[in-house]
């Protein structure tokens, strides 16, 4: 029951947060409407027992990707111009009702072929007794350095390539 | 209704509403915040079919991988807007012209 209560939250947080983000008219709305989305995710991992998983993905997205993206927003907001340098009127960055028709009709068809394709797999219905939840920190820390340590190494030389990237490209050149 | 179906349909919603952020916006931030939904629809996948299907982990670690590239994503992504915010003072995508022929 209370599983099923939370499972209804984190869904419509989910969902909400999504198609606000999506909808909404302010940059700056929509990532605070990400944020919730996001918190949403963490509480589906929740309700799937992935309790290291929900943490990492507070951490991770709350404290660290969304404030980048506010600190980006509020370093590129202000200036706004309406036309092109043709001297054409320019679609608002936020969208108009013309590329939101675009983006509605591909959807309905990318919907309507994925639901083709994938109709077997919503189908699969999978019976039995699910296990109960148990922490998954020592098994998921034992399968980093043993099975997957080959991506571990990997994805540490691509986040510290990645930190060494940003700082090069957005330094200011000098000089020139 | 705790079902697997229940959660690929709303990792299926994350992903639309991701692709038509994409899609619809101009505004190259907003852009990469719809990045940001698909790849988390993506994550719940492959966590609601550890949970459902095999039991074992490794679904979890591959969400983990993709919370990690989500992260290096947007660090370098935001980079790169800042400093076409600096060269061309707009973040509007149809500004970004410089390599069409």
């Amino acid at each position: 029951m209370f599983l099923k209560i939370m499972f209804i939250l984190a869904a419509t947080m989910t969902l909400g947060g999504a198609f606000l983000t999506a909808y909404t008219k302010n940059l700056m709305h929509a990532c605070v409407y990400l944020l919730v989305s996001l918190f949403g995710v963490a509480g589906l991992y929740a309700t799937l027992g992935a309790d290291f998983l929900a943490a990492t993905q507070l951490v991770v997205y709350a404290g660290g990707v969304v404030i980048l993206m506010l600190f980006a927003i509020m370093l590129t907001g202000g200036i706004q111009n309406f036309v092109n340098k043709f001297g054409l009127d320019k679609v608002p960055s936020m969208g108009n009702g013309k590329t939101y028709t675009i983006a509605g009709l591909s959807m309905i068809i990318t919907a309507f072929i994925i639901m083709k394709v994938l109709a077997p797999i919503f189908k699969t219905n999978v019976q039995g007794e699910l296990p109960a939840f148990a922490s998954t920190v020592e098994e998921i820390g034992v399968l980093l350095v043993t099975d997957h340590v080959l991506a571990f190494e990997i994805s540490s030389i691509l986040l510290l390539g990645a930190l060494v990237g940003a700082a090069v490209i957005s330094r200011p050149r000098r000089g020139k | 209704m705790i079902s697997l179906t229940s959660y690929l349909i709303i990792s299926f919603c994350l992903f639309i509403a991701g692709m038509t952020v994409m899609i619809a916006r101009k505004n190259i931030i907003a852009m990469l915040l719809g990045i940001e939904l698909i790849l988390n629809a993506a994550a719940i996948n492959f966590v609601a079919y550890t949970r459902f299907v095999n039991q074992n982990l490794d679904g979890h670690v591959m969400s983990l991988f993709i919370i990690v590239i989500a992260a290096a994503e947007a660090a370098v992504g935001l980079a790169i807007v800042i400093r076409f915010f600096q060269i061309k003072e707009t973040i509007h995508i149809d500004d970004a012209t410089e390599l069409q022929s």
